[in-house]
């Protein structure tokens, strides 16, 4: 059948799906093609440089079991438990992450990308609340291009630029999904057996520091697109709850924290002081939660602006630094030096970054809510990396992301035949992607996502309270009529439209999720004014789910850990 | 302001607009374009694969500013 605009529609079956071609994906398509399954692997970007590591990356935590007893499991374990406590499931992470671990280096090392020094040392650092130096600092700048080159070499289908705009049941179990194409405006209806839904986190939710939303950390094209599908589905999401924050350089968005502290950079305030031992025993070196806590805490007390000191560290260390931060983030040390900070004595002016849906901690994730086998409660469905309640990191994604690729393989072996697709549904569905484009008038996609910015980061970001949060429930439901006027332009237009209402959907889910935590945790990501305090009764995960009447039904899931 | 393409050294290879994670660069008349430029995020993907130094980057008066 023709879509609406003329352009074809394409129907394709895979024995598994994967949504998301990032750094979890693309782990998930080679684990499924190994396993024996015709693999279809659909991103709305191209997967040569998509998500978050398309310029590069440069850490890689692990235990190497080198002797002593911070290199570990069960160190490694130890810091989940205490840096993720309430968010993480020990369970699962034994499985996803540290049974899979030593393959997932095996694979980087294999695809051409060394967690080596050029002179064949490994160089490991410490930040964020680690047990040792268990970051491994590389040089990951091809690691994208490069798995790319690795689903080519194993004839994996690829799909670029197709935007996925909803999933489909049948019986209760998944039977496939809706997109188009960004470019081009086709239309395609896609069957499989199984699916893993790999599209990161929902960024460009809340104001960035410059106004401009796309000056972020996190890759501002991961907008909650499957987050909001499969919500809408009957898939539970857990760890939403949670509004991520970092340190990054003023003016940039940048990730470099974990490098300007590892290399032992000191955090200061306005007055020149080390303030991070008022609020954590381990200094510079304390969780990122509670190194974002503190930063707020300065700058509310009329000690800001913040810095980061590394006048001190010596002409080696420094270079290191400088060309460390340029592999996280290519245009990082131009911008640095644009500011002049590369002059001897100069200090580099730090402020807390933009919230984002995300997850808690570096070592546990923030949606879809997976079990040990990485399998949500919709049989057949599946979820990897940042767009999973417990992936997160390089390491999970690299790693987890390959178990979801073994799991999802033996399952559609086990599946006889592709569920049927509703045809009505999917009807409706083309209809509704491509209404924009027909308006004659109407609101552009980022005047209705501003507002939406505005509502979000005004009520809950990050502070909340059970007023802020109805509020923003009622207002953000207020917008709702908007998305009928919603027009665009052309198919760039489109998608940034269906990128707004995800983000709008998403900031309801997440306000909702934050209602029924009643307690504060990693502050600030989730600091409730009116429950200041963390309440060991609600460590464990708040489980969302769409719900007929109310929209959204919350359960509690208790999570148990040894320390 | 954002990445930005020198005419004058693109050859139209095309590789920086195939592979922009945001869409924001597009082939207009043979010649890559910075289509949106306010929606960069600055990744600097497309000046890694460009092959003839086209590409350069100009941080917004808002980044460098503040
Ligand atoms: C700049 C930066 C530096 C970082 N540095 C480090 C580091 O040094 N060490 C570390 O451990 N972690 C680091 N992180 C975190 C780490 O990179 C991420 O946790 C991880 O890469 C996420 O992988 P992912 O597969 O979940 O998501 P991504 O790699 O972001 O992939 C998501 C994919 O989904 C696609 N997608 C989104 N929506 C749709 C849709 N509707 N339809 C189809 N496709 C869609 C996107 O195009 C993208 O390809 C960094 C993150 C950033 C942003």
């Amino acid at each position: 059948m023709a879509s609406i605009l003329g352009s074809e529609t394409h129907r394709l079956k895979a024995d598994v799906a994967v949504i998301g071609g990032g750094t979890a994906g693309l782990n998930t398509a080679l684990a499924a093609a190994e396993a024996g399954a015709d693999v279809l692997v659909v991103d709305k970007a191209h997967i040569q440089r998509s998500g978050a590591i398309a310029g590069g990356i440069d850490h890689f935590f692990a235990y190497l079991d080198t002797g002593p007893s911070w290199d570990t499991r069960e160190a490694y374990l130890g810091w989940v438990s205490r840096v993720a406590r309430g968010a993480a499931n020990i369970k699962i992470h034994e499985k996803v992450y540290c049974d899979e671990l030593t393959a997932a280096m095996e694979r980087i090392e294999k695809m051409g990308v060394s967690l080596h020094q050029p002179d064949g040392t490994i160089l490991r650092t410490q930040a964020l609340g680690q047990p040792g130096p268990i970051a491994i600092n590389f040089d990951g700048k091809l690691l994208k291009p490069k798995m790319a080159f690795a689903v080519k070499k194993k004839h994996i289908r690829v799909i670029n630029r197709v935007q996925v705009s909803n999933i489909y049941l049948h019986n209760g179990e998944f039977a496939g999904f809706a997109g188009y194409d960004i470019r081009n405006g086709d239309f395609y209806e896609i069957q499989s057996k199984a699916v893993v839904i790999s599209t990161g986190n929902t960024n460009r939710m809340f104001k960035s520091q410059t106004g401009n939303p796309f000056n972020l950390w996190y890759c501002p094209a991961n907008t909650g697109d499957l987050h909001r599908a499969a919500f809408d589905a009957g898939v539970e999401l857990a760890n939403v709850e949670y509004i991520r924050l970092t340190i990054v350089p003023k003016g940039f968005s940048a990730p470099g924290f974990n490098a300007f502290f590892g290399m032992g950079g000191k955090f200061v305030n306005g007055l020149g002081q080390q303030f991070m031992q008022n609020y954590h025993p381990m200094g510079d070196k304390a969780p990122r939660n509670m190194m974002v806590w503190g930063a707020l805490q300065e700058v509310r007390a009329g000690r800001g602006p913040i810095y980061v000191d590394v006048r001190h560290l010596s002409a080696k260390d420094l270079a290191h630094l400088f060309l460390q931060l340029g592999i996280d983030k290519d245009t990082l040390p131009e911008f640095l030096k644009a500011k002049g900070y590369d002059r001897e004595g100069a200090l580099i002016e730090l402020t807390v970054s933009e919230p984002m849906q995300a997850r808690p901690s570096e070592l546990c994730g923030s949606g879809i809510k997976i079990d040990e086998t990485c399998a949500s409660n919709v049989p057949g469905l599946f979820a990897a990396g940042d767009a999973s309640d417990q992936m997160g990191c390089l390491h999970m994604c690299m790693a987890g992301g390959y178990a979801a690729g073994k799991h999802a393989a033996r399952y559609a072996a086990k599946v006889a035949h592709h569920a049927p697709l509703p045809e009505k549904a999917l009807d409706d569905e083309r209809a509704r992607v491509f209404a924009p484009l027909l308006r004659k008038s109407g609101m552009a996609a980022g005047e209705f996502e501003n507002i939406v910015r505005i509502v979000a980061t005004d009520h809950f970001g990050p502070y909340k309270s059970e007023v802020s949060l109805t509020s923003a429930i009622a207002k953000l439901n207020g917008l709702d009529h908007f998305r009928e006027d919603l027009k665009a332009n052309n198919l760039h237009e489109l998608m940034r439209c269906h990128e707004a209402m995800n983000i709008q959907s998403v900031a309801k889910i997440v306000a909702h999720a934050a209602l029924a935590r009643k307690e504060s945790r990693f502050v600030p990501y989730h600091y409730r004014s009116d429950y200041p305090e963390t309440n060991e009764d609600c460590c464990g995960l708040v489980v969302v789910r769409k719900d007929g009447e109310t929209g959204v039904a919350t359960r509690f899931e208790r999570l148990h850990y040894d320390a | 302001m954002t990445a930005v393409i020198d005419k004058g050294k693109c050859n139209g290879c095309e590789l920086c607009a195939l592979y922009c994670p945001l869409d924001v660069i597009h082939m207009e008349d043979g010649i890559a374009v910075i289509r949106y430029p306010d929606e960069c995020w600055h990744c600097g993907a497309c000046r890694q694969d460009c092959a003839h130094d086209a590409i350069t980057f100009q941080f917004a008066p808002a980044m460098l500013g503040i």
